[in-house]
């Protein structure tokens, strides 16, 4: 094939000393500059390669010098020399007016730009009960900024960014376990207590509801019973399962989650009477609740941990007051004063689930 | 080459740059030095000068050393980890803030797990002297806490966040339910599911030799008052019935919390 | 010019061909995973699941595909090339050339088996098992000699510009390959480095900066070198600026590595020495990329007719481009904010497919046209391969500019009650949209890459129709 070997004349095939021989005469060379003076430098390769004998710009060559003579200025400045004379480095001269850099210092720096504006506010916090941080107006706000990201670095992976829980979704690809992995934080139902003091608590104390499993206590079919009461009383039709309600008033249901099953706040239980479900409100979930418990020991058992923070050590207690403000300030926090009617609570809840009650 | 000396033509630049791209062997040797030089710069002093953590193997560490701000010094076993000094003896019996230590089998068999799975591409752990750094993830990160990450993980990308004082900072169930199906706790991530993980058993055999491996590092290895024999030997021991998934837990929490910082102290000088 | 030559020259240009060939379909391929990880990264469903094909283990795929598939591929194709017609010489050895092609190719196999699998040394472009390490050794090697020795005996005077860059490549890349992957096996498939934190880091980050300067860029400097003025018919524009570009890059680039490190745990003087060499980079690369375009003077006009030369040029403008923004992130308070973000990625792929990717495809028509001494089946689809690849890169690099410019912002960004105003997961939903576009433009530039393998299959099965003969001679 003819591009294999070399097709043309040029300075390929020639001996070097021909070559440059060809090359110095000039009238190998094709490309004799048009406006004249320029020539290349006489050397050609295959065929046709050659360079001019350009000047680079005066520009250019200005700005190498510089560049070469930047970097011995940078280096003179800022801390550059891998020399440590009795463990200690040069530091550099500095630059004019802030002096030596080293990135510890940068940091100390901004830092206290920081702490500037925050320190009134610390300040304040430190001496203030939550409930007295939720009255203050702008400190609650102060409240709200600050709590934002300690929220989400401390809490959203259980409660879900701004509070709204973390459903497990499911997808096509795998089955897994439903229900929410932490209870929903921005809407008014409460397993311990939406006043700031109760959600404090939780926080400051961490939190670990307990429920018995059952699967030794009761028979299946009684477990089947109960939860279809269970799912019936969420539904507003409770007296509809005569079977289950029996279970549920004769076991020991009642001493968790009351006689009327809106649950003990001390306890955490659930309040079994609305559509708010804390694990899986299907059928199949209930059983499962009731079979294993939570927190119960069992190997299936449910868990609901919350942790203890101040045992944690993650936060301090100015921190556990502005996020116990902050979490009070989703919406769902209770006020101090008004104890929740039983018909109160919920209300968002019963909005939805009134329409579903009437359909049936 | 004697026939250019002859017919020499105009040189454009200097003659020892001709005589270079006339020869071969120059052209060569020139290259070789002039790409040498940056490197060697850069790199060597990081091997004998102090803040680098390279250690002696004895407690020392060519001459690095924090003070406190009272200006002393603060001793390099509160640093890194010293077994013969410290009251906690062995890896069982260490807590964090008794200095950086090696990891544990479980711990090492989840840091392979790691590697594997490429977390380092969209993770860093490399906490940079920065107000808002501090505030998202803690205290900056110095050189001892990664003396003994032989293939270090500092990573160039946080598609997620850092994670250098992951440890105790989630519980270990939040982890496996994270780790599994991160979209389950955290909507609007992109982290692929690790599920899989739930149900692959350790490697035994490999992370014990792991283990071994570290002990003979010409650089930083993990003593052998750390790593004994007979912690060696029991590794399997440890890793029985446990999962990749329990492994790659046990190295999450035991990330960045080995030191005890004060506030206000220098560790970088 | 006429042929009037007694003695002509044969070429090796078997060799050529096969690499010429197995580059374009490694654009296509390498790219083809890039537009997969990036879908990943905007829709994580696509993870599917399946170990083998989720973003930690597919994006090191990704990355081994384009830089040494098809960077290697269009590195060896057009430096076998290069040296043989700069030389007037046959290769020094044809046989250890194919000896190059089969080994470099076996380790491509290789890394598509072992990085979907898991094996990896979890250092960034230097993830393949310690056993391929060895292997990677010694066909770089094969190809060094050969290509050093080629220029030995070569039968001009002078050694051509392009093979400085090469020899520069070729000499970087052996010092960083050996010293970066001195690991510790601890089984077939598991190695651990024998160099931890600090002194690791500054090692790879040595190799990472390295084996862009002298791989990526040095090497493709050879290239441009060559095609530009063979393609623009017009000589080098100075020659003084080649040398000076060439001597300045070779010593300073080396230094740039600790740029990677800034702030970390290293001392302070590191980042500084790579900081302050990164910024007076920029003149010498700027010059490299002021002498392509340059030699372009007189001769801008061919620009209408010539679609290759398009490629050549908007190369050469990327090239400017990437080693401006390179540099300004090197200063201390930009990489404060760029480092860890998407902006890093931009810069990247400013590089990659501006730049890199460019030069190659230029380079590869060039050949094609030769290698196989005909025309290009279509040179309108040149010309939609060229608009398409430029469409597809700006989309992929203004997305990464903008989404990594936004998160260094949301992650620093402070109130007036002195707290940080966004959460980390506000920052991952606000790259979605960006996440997205990258994908889209990434999609937008692999299509380009399917037009020229359409293309020069095209080309290829043409030449050969026309002469009634395999396109592929035997072997010179
Ligand atoms: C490891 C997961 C986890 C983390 C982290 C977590 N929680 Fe919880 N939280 C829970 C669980 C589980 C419960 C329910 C406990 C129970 O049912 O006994 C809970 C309960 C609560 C409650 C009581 C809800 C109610 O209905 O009464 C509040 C308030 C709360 N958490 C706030 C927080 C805050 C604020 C943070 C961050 C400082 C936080 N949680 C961190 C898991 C977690
Ligand atoms: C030892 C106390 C205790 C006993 C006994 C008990 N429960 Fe519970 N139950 C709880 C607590 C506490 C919770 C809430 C756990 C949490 O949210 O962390 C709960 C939650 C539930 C839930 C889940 C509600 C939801 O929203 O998902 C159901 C259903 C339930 N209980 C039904 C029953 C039934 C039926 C019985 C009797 C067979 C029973 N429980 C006995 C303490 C108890
Ligand atoms: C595609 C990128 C990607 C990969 C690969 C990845 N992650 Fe993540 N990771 C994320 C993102 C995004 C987040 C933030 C959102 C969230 O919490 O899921 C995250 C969060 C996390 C967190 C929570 C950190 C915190 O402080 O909230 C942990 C722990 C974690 N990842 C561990 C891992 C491990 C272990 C692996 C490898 C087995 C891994 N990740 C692989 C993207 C990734
Ligand atoms: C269709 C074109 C391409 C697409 C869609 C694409 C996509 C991607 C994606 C999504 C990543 C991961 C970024 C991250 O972790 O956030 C990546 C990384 C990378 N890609 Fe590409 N890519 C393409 C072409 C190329 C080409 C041609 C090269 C040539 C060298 C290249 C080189 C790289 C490198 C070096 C990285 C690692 C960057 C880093 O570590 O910061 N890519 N690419
Ligand atoms: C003078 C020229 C250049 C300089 C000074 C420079 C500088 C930089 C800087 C400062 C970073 C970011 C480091 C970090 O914060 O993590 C970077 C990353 C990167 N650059 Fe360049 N760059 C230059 C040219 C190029 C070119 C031309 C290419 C491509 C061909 C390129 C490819 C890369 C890659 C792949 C990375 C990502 C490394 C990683 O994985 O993190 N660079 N560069
Ligand atoms: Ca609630
Ligand atoms: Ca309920
Ligand atoms: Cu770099």
């Amino acid at each position: 094939m003819s591009e294999d070997q070399n097709p043309s004349g040029g300075g390929q095939g020639q001996s070097r000393a021909q070559h440059i021989a060809s090359a110095e005469s000039g009238n190998r060379n094709p490309y004799q500059n048009p406006d004249g003076g320029i020539t290349t430098t006489g050397h050609l390769w295959d065929d046709d390669l050659a360079d001019f004998v350009n000047q680079p710009p005066k520009w250019w060559m200005l700005g190498l010098t510089a560049s070469a003579l930047w970097v011995v200025i940078y280096w003179t400045m800022y801390p550059a020399i891998p020399l440590a004379i009795n463990g200690t480095f040069f530091k550099g001269v500095g630059l004019p007016g802030t002096g030596q850099w080293t990135a510890i210092k940068e940091l100390a720096e901004d830092q206290a730009v920081l702490d500037a504006v925050r320190k009134p506010y610390e300040d304040k916090l430190k001496t203030m009960t939550p409930a007295a941080i939720l009255a203050d107006e702008e400190l609650s706000k102060y409240v709200e900024r600050s709590g934002k990201v300690l929220f989400s670095d401390n809490c959203g992976g259980c409660h879900g960014q701004n509070g709204v829980g973390t459903e497990q979704v499911g997808t096509k690809f795998a089955v897994r376990e439903q229900g929410l992995m932490a209870p929903r934080l921005n809407d008014d139902d409460w397993l311990y207590g939406g006043k700031v003091d109760n959600i404090h608590e939780t926080i400051a104390g961490g939190r670990q509801g307990m429920m018995t499993a059952h699967k030794d206590t009761l028979s299946a079919q009684q477990i089947d019973d109960v939860a279809k009461y269970v799912l019936a009383m969420s539904e507003g039709r409770g007296d509809s399962e005569a079977a289950g309600k029996k279970v549920f008033a004769e076991s020991d249901c009642t001493a968790c989650h009351g006689a009327d099953a809106k649950g003990i706040q001390a306890m955490g239980s659930a309040n079994l009477t609305d559509k708010v479900w804390r694990f899986d409100g299907s059928l199949e979930g209930i059983k499962q609740t009731i079979t294993y418990g939570v927190n119960s020991g069992d190997a299936n058992a449910r868990v609901a941990i919350m942790p203890n923070f101040t045992a944690a050590g993650k936060l301090s207690a100015v921190e556990m007051k502005k996020l116990a403000v902050y979490v009070y300030k989703f919406g769902g926090g209770q006020k101090e004063e008004a104890a929740p009617a039983p018909a109160a609570v919920a209300p968002a809840v019963e909005a939805v689930s009134a329409p579903v009650a009437e359909a049936k | 080459m004697s026939e250019n000396s002859e017919h020499h033509d105009h040189i454009y630049s200097t003659k020892l740059q001709d005589k270079i791209e006339r020869n071969t062997l120059l052209m060569f040797v020139f290259t070789a030095i002039a790409v040498a030089v940056g490197g060697i710069v850069e790199i060597v002093p990081l091997f004998y000068l102090p803040n680098t953590a390279m250690s002696g193997g004895d407690g020392t560490f060519n001459g690095t050393s924090h003070k406190d701000l009272q200006g002393n010094a603060i001793p390099m076993d509160k640093i890194v980890w010293n077994p013969t000094t410290s009251a906690h003896k062995t890896l069982a019996d260490w807590l964090p803030g008794d200095g950086v230590r090696p990891y544990t089998a479980l711990e090492t068999a989840g840091r392979y797990v790691y590697i594997r799975e490429g977390c380092f591409l969209c993770h860093s752990q490399m906490i940079r002297p920065f107000r808002d750094e501090k505030d998202r993830y803690g205290h900056y990160s110095i050189a001892e806490e990664s003396m003994y990450d032989h293939t270090y993980q500092w990573g160039s990308k946080r598609t997620g966040p850092d994670i250098a004082r992951l440890g105790g900072k989630y519980s270990d169930e939040w982890h496996r339910k994270h780790l599994k199906y991160p979209r389950d706790v955290v909507p609007e991530s992109v982290m692929p599911n690790f599920f899989f993980l739930d149900k692959a058993p350790v490697d035994a055999e490999k992370t014990r030799k792991t283990l071994e491996v570290m002990t003979k590092m010409p650089f930083n290895p993990v003593p052998k008052t750390i790593y004994t024999d007979a912690y060696i030997a029991g590794a399997a021991e440890e890793l029985k019935g446990k999962t990749e998934m329990d492994a790659v837990i046990a190295y999450l929490q035991s990330l960045g919390n080995h030191v005890k910082f004060e506030e206000g102290v220098n560790y970088r000088d | 010019m006429e042929a009037t030559q007694a003695t002509p020259v044969k070429y090796d240009m078997d060799v050529v061909r096969w690499f010429t060939i197995a580059a374009v379909i490694y654009a296509v391929v390498g790219t083809l995973i890039g537009v997969y990880v990036a879908s990943e990264l905007a829709f994580p469903f696509l993870n599917f699941d399946i170990p083998e094909i989720t973003f930690g283990r597919l994006r090191p795929l990704h990355t081994n595909a384009v830089i040494f598939a098809f960077g290697g591929c269009v590195l060896m194709a057009t430096g076998f090339y290069i040296v043989q017609r700069t030389g007037a010489t046959k290769l020094w050895s044809n046989t250890m050339a194919w000896f190059t092609f089969w080994g470099w190719n076996l380790i491509i196999v290789l890394a598509v088996i072992t990085l979907p699998l898991g094996l990896s040394q979890g250092k960034e472009y230097a993830e393949l098992p310690w056993w391929v390490d060895i292997m990677i050794a010694v066909v770089w090697l094969s190809y060094g000699l050969n290509y050093i020795m080629t220029i030995g005996i070569r039968k001009t005077s002078h050694i051509y510009v392009s093979n400085w860059f090469t020899m520069g490549m070729i000499v970087m890349i052996t010092y960083l390959h050996v010293v970066n992957s001195l690991a510790i096996p601890v089984d077939w498939a598991t190695s651990y480095s024998i160099y931890s934190g600090v002194q690791d880091a500054m090692i790879q980050w040595w190799w990472g900066h390295n084996a862009v300067g002298f791989y990526l860029t040095g090497g493709f400097l050879g290239i441009m070198y060559y095609f530009i003025p063979k393609q623009s018919g017009r000589p080098v524009f100075s020659y003084r600026l080649s040398v000076l570009h060439f001597w300045t890059l070779t010593f300073g680039y080396v230094w740039l590595g600790a740029h990677h490190l800034q702030y970390t745990a290293l001392p302070d003087w590191t980042g500084s020495l790579g900081a302050a060499v990164s910024l007076a980079m920029i003149i010498p690369s700027w010059g490299g990329a002021m002498n392509g375009m340059m030699t372009l003077s007189g001769a801008w006009d061919k620009l209408r007719t010539d679609y290759i030369l398009r490629f050549l040029v908007t190369a050469m403008a990327f090239y400017a481009m990437s080693t401006f923004d390179g540099p300004v992130m090197a200063i201390k308070s930009v990489n404060a904010l760029s480092h860890y973000t998407d902006w890093t990625v931009g810069h990247v792929h400013a590089g990659a497919l501006g730049w890199m990717s460019m030069i190659s495809f230029g380079a590869l028509y060039h050949m094609v046209k030769k290698l196989w001494n005909t025309e290009m089946y279509s040179d309108r689809l040149v010309n939609v391969h060229f608009w398409v690849a430029l469409i597809g890169a700006v989309t992929y690099i203004v997305a990464m500019w903008v989404s990594g410019i936004m998160q260094g912002l949301m992650w620093r960004d402070y109130d007036e009650f002195g707290t940080l105003t966004y959460t980390f997961v506000e920052s991952v939903s606000a790259m979605h949209p960006y996440y997205v576009m990258r994908a889209v433009g990434g999609a937008i530039f692999n299509l380009g890459a399917w037009i020229m393998l359409f293309n020069v299959v095209m080309t290829v099965r043409q030449a050969s129709a026309v002469r009634g003969v395999n396109a592929v001679p035997a072997k010179a």
